[in-house]
C-alpha cells in the first residue's frame, strides 16, 4: 500500500513538473511572438518615433495612410520614449535590430552621420528625386541634415519658435496689441508690466521671459556655428550682447523668484496644460506645434503670434534656429527603399499637395515652400493664421540650422551650461562665453589628437 | 562502485551544470565585456567602426585635460563622504527602533521596507514633486512653521542635497540586514550584562554594536561601491548636471561621453578609473577590518 502510495505521489510530481514545464516554455514563446500585422505578406518597414499622446495617435493616421496607398509595404510604427531614445537606437544598430526608420532628435544627426550609423538618403533618391529635395527645401531644414554634403535626416516635425501673446492680458495692462513692440526693448517693457506678484513679493503671473541663448543669438546678428574651415563663432560680440541681454532682464525680475514660479508650473508638451492656456504667461515664445494644441484645447482663447522683435541696433528680424524631429535611416537597416518610400509619402516629395495634411495633423512646418503653397496647407492656414508667423520665420536668411559638426551635442550641453552660469550670476557674460569657447577648443584638440577629422 | 573520487567529480560536475545558464550569462555578458573594455579604454572607440588603438591618450586627456572629469569625481566623492556614513547611521537606528517588540511592529518593518523595493525611476518622478519649491510636499510642510524652503532641485547646493535626501529613501534594504544582525546577537550576552549592572547605553555600546560590525562592515562596503556608481537618481531628476553641475556624478560624465558623445573609448578608460577607486577604496576598508569588525558571535 506505502510502495502505490509513494508511487502515485512521485507520478503527480512528475505530471506537475511537466505542466509547469509547458506553461515556461508557452510564456517563453509566447513574449518571442512578432509584432502582430495587418498586412503579413508585405515587406515590413519598422519606423521608430518619439511621439507620444494625441502626436502618437496622428502618426498613427499618418501610417495608416501610407499602409492604405500601396501594396508593397507595410509600416509598423512603435512609440520610443524621448528619453534615451538615441542610446536605443545605437543598441539596436549594433545589436544587428534596428529599425528601418527613426524620427530622431536634430542635435544627434550629425554624430551619428560622422560615426557611421546612418545611410546617407541621397544614394534611396533617384537622381530627379535628389535634385528636387535640395532644390526645393527651405534651407534651414535641408541644411540640417546634412552632413559633409550628404543628406542624412530629412524633416517631418521642424520646430521654430515665435511669441505667444495673450491679447486680453495686454488690454487689462493697458496695452494695445495691435500695436506689438517693434523693438526687443519694447518688448521687455511691456513684459515687466504684465508680471503680477503677490503679497510676499512672489510671481504669479510672468509678463515674459527671455532665455535660450542658442535661440536668441540670432536676432543680435549672433548665433553659435563652426565655419567649414574650423574657424570658430562662439564668443562673439554679437552672442555676449544677448547672454548680457538675457541676464540683465532676469536680474530685473529677479533669478530665484523666475526659478521658482517656473518649478510650480504644470508645463507638459502635447497635453492640454501649457501654462499660456491657462493664463499663468501673457507673452511666452514657444513652438509651432502649440498653434494646433490651443485649436484643440483652447478655442476660446485671444492670442496672437509674433515673430520675436529684434533688438533695436544691430538686430536681425525673423531670426531662428531650426531642430525638430528628423527621419534616419540606420546604416544596417534591412528595408531602405520602404523606409524611403514612406518618407517621401510623408514629407511630400512626390505629392506636396497630399503631404499638407499630414503636417497639419501634428501642427509641423512643411520642409519646402512647394508644401506650405499647397492648396490644402493654404486652406488650413486660413483656419489657423497664426502659423504664418513661423512660416515666415522659416522662409527668412536669418533663420539657420545648427553647424553641422560631429560634436554639436557637446556644443549644445557648452552653450546651457554657460547660459546657466551667467544668469545665476556665477560668471559675467563675457567669461561664460570665453570658457564656452576655450572648453570647446580643448575638446576640439582632445578629438583632433585621438584622430577625429573634426 | 565508483570511486570516491570519481563520485565527487560527478558531484561537482552535476554542480556546475546546475548553475551553468548563470555561468554562461556571467562569462558572455559580464567578464567579457570587461575584460573587453580594458582594451577599448585605450583605444578610439564608437562601436560601428573598428577599435583604434591610441595607447595611453584617452587616460593621459582625462587626467590633465578634462576639468569636467575632476568635477564629476568631485560631485561623486563629496556624495560617498556624505551619503554613506547617514545610510549607516540611518539603517542602524531605523533597525534598532523597529527591533523594538510592540504591536504591529511587522507592519512598521514593511512600511520602512516598502520604498527600497519601489523602481529608481518612480521613486526620483515622486521625488521631483516632492521636492518641487511651490507645491512640494516638503516645502509645504516647512511652510506650517513659517520657514520658505528653498528651490531643491534648481539651486546649488540644494540640488545635491536633495539627491543625498533621496538616497535615505532606500535605506530599508540594509535596514533588513541591520535587523536580521540585531536577531543574531546571542540573548545570553544581554543577560550577562544586565547581571553585571550594564544599562541600556553601555549595553548598546559594548554587545549591540560590537556584534553587529560583520553587518556593518558589508553594508559598508556595498554602500561605497553603490555611491560611487550613483546614476540613475541624477540622470532622471538632472539629466544635464543640475545647476552650477553640482549633480553632475561621475557615472552621468561617463554615460554621456559614451551613449551621448559615442566616446567608447574615453568612457572606458573612465569605467576603469572608476573600478580602480572602487578597488582600493574596497580593500581599504577590508585592511581596516581586522581593527573593529568582531566576528565573535
Amino acid at each position: 500500500m506505502a510502495v502505490n502510495d509513494s508511487t502515485t505521489r512521485s507520478r503527480i510530481k512528475g505530471y506537475a513538473l511537466l505542466a509547469l514545464a509547458i506553461i515556461v516554455t508557452a510564456v517563453v514563446l509566447a513574449t518571442g511572438n512578432e509584432t502582430p500585422r495587418k498586412y503579413p505578406h508585405r515587406k515590413i518597414v519598422r519606423f521608430w518615433h518619439r511621439w507620444q499622446g494625441d502626436w502618437e495617435k496622428q502618426v498613427q493616421k499618418i501610417v495608416d495612410a501610407f499602409n492604405q496607398s500601396q501594396t508593397e509595404y507595410e509600416v509598423v510604427a512603435v512609440s520610443v520614449p524621448s528619453g534615451g531614445s538615441d542610446a536605443k537606437f545605437i543598441l539596436g544598430v549594433i545589436g544587428g535590430d534596428p529599425p528601418d526608420l527613426m524620427s530622431m532628435f536634430s542635435g544627434a544627426v550629425p554624430n551619428l552621420a560622422a560615426n557611421g550609423f546612418l545611410a546617407p538618403l541621397d544614394s534611396l533618391m533617384t537622381p530627379d528625386e535628389k535634385a528636387r529635395f535640395f532644390k526645393d527645401s527651405y534651407p534651414s531644414i535641408r541644411d540640417i541634415g546634412t552632413y559633409k554634403g550628404k543628406c542624412y535626416g530629412v524633416t517631418i516635425g521642424a520646430d521654430l519658435m515665435a511669441l505667444y501673446v495673450n491679447v486680453k492680458q495686454l488690454r487689462d495692462a493697458g496695452l494695445d496689441p495691435d500695436k506689438f513692440p517693434k523693438t526687443l526693448e519694447e518688448l521687455e517693457d511691456w513684459g515687466l508690466k504684465l508680471n503680477q506678484y503677490d503679497k510676499k513679493g512672489n510671481l504669479t503671473r510672468l509678463g515674459f521671459l527671455l532665455n535660450d541663448i542658442g535661440y536668441v543669438s540670432h536676432y543680435f546678428g549672433g548665433g553659435f556655428d563652426v565655419k567649414d574651415d574650423g574657424r570658430l563663432l562662439l564668443n562673439t560680440p554679437q552672442n555676449q550682447r544677448a547672454l548680457e541681454t538675457i541676464v540683465n532682464y532676469r536680474k530685473k525680475l529677479g533669478f530665484e523668484n523666475v526659478l521658482r514660479f517656473q518649478a510650480g508650473l504644470n508645463d507638459i508638451e502635447g497635453a492640454a496644460s501649457w501654462a499660456f492656456m491657462h493664463g499663468d504667461l501673457s507673452i511666452t515664445y514657444d513652438g509651432q506645434w502649440r498653434v494646433e494644441e490651443l485649436r484643440k484645447f483652447k478655442p476660446d482663447l485671444e492670442y496672437r503670434v509674433y515673430p520675436i522683435p529684434a533688438p533695436k541696433e544691430g538686430g536681425t528680424p525673423l531670426g531662428g534656429l531650426v531642430g525638430g524631429n528628423y527621419m534616419i535611416v540606420p546604416v544596417s537597416a534591412k528595408q531602405k527603399k520602404g523606409a524611403w518610400e514612406f518618407l517621401k509619402f510623408w514629407t511630400g516629395l512626390d505629392n506636396p499637395d497630399r503631404a499638407a495634411t499630414f503636417y497639419n495633423m501634428g501642427g509641423w512646418l512643411p520642409y519646402s515652400p512647394a508644401v506650405a503653397n499647397s492648396p490644402t496647407f493654404q486652406k488650413w492656414l486660413k483656419k489657423d493664421h497664426q502659423f504664418q508667423a513661423f512660416l515666415d520665420i522659416l522662409a527668412s536668411p536669418n533663420c539657420k540650422a545648427p553647424p553641422p559638426i560631429a560634436n554639436l551635442q557637446f556644443l549644445n550641453d557648452l552653450i546651457t551650461r554657460a547660459e546657466d552660469e551667467a544668469t545665476r550670476g556665477d560668471v559675467t557674460p563675457k567669461e561664460a562665453l570665453q570658457e564656452l569657447e576655450d572648453k570647446f577648443k580643448e575638446e576640439r584638440n582632445k578629438r583632433r589628437e585621438l584622430g577625429y577629422d573634426e | 562502485m565508483a570511486s570516491p573520487s570519481k563520485h565527487t567529480a560527478k558531484q561537482y560536475l552535476t554542480g556546475y551544470l546546475f548553475i551553468s545558464p548563470w555561468l554562461i550569462g556571467f562569462l558572455a555578458f559580464t567578464a567579457w565585456p570587461f575584460l573587453q573594455s580594458i582594451y577599448l579604454s585605450f583605444t578610439r572607440y564608437n562601436i560601428v567602426s573598428p577599435a583604434k588603438w591610441v595607447g595611453i591618450a584617452n587616460y593621459r586627456m582625462l587626467l590633465t585635460q578634462d576639468a569636467l572629469f575632476y568635477k564629476s569625481a568631485w560631485v561623486t566623492i563629496k556624495f560617498a563622504i556624505v551619503s554613506v556614513p547617514l545610510a549607516v547611521i540611518a539603517g542602524i537606528t531605523l533597525a534598532l527602533l523597529l527591533n523594538i517588540n510592540v504591536k504591529g511592529i511587522t507592519v512598521f518593518r514593511t512600511i520602512f521596507y516598502l520604498p527600497s523595493i519601489v523602481p529608481t525611476v518612480a521613486t526620483s518622478v515622486l521625488f521631483i514633486w516632492i521636492l518641487n519649491p511651490n507645491i512640494g510636499l516638503i516645502n509645504k510642510s516647512l511652510a506650517l512653521f513659517g520657514i520658505r524652503g528653498p528651490s531643491w532641485l534648481n539651486t546649488s547646493p540644494w540640488a545635491f542635497y536633495s539627491l543625498i535626501l533621496m538616497s535615505l529613501w532606500g535605506v530599508g534594504g540594509s535596514m533588513i540586514i541591520y535587523l536580521a544582525g540585531l536577531k543574531d546577537i546571542p540573548v545570553h550576552l544581554y543577560e550577562a550584562a544586565t547581571i553585571d549592572g550594564a544599562n541600556p547605553v553601555k549595553k548598546m555600546w559594548h554587545i549591540t554594536l560590537p556584534m553587529m560590525t560583520p553587518v556593518i562592515f558589508f553594508n559598508l562596503v556595498m554602500s561605497i561601491i553603490g555611491s560611487f556608481q550613483y546614476f540613475t537618481q541624477a540622470y532622471v531628476i538632472t539629466p544635464n548636471g543640475g545647476p552650477e553641475q553640482s549633480t553632475y556624478f561621475y557615472s552621468l560624465y561617463l554615460y554621456n561621453r559614451a551613449w551621448k558623445y559615442l566616446d567608447m573609448g574615453y568612457a572606458s578608460a573612465m569605467a576603469w578609473m572608476l573600478f580602480m577607486v572602487i578597488f582600493f577604496m574596497t580593500l581599504l576598508v577590508f585592511k581596516t577590518q581586522k581593527k573593529w569588525v568582531h566576528y565573535g558571535g
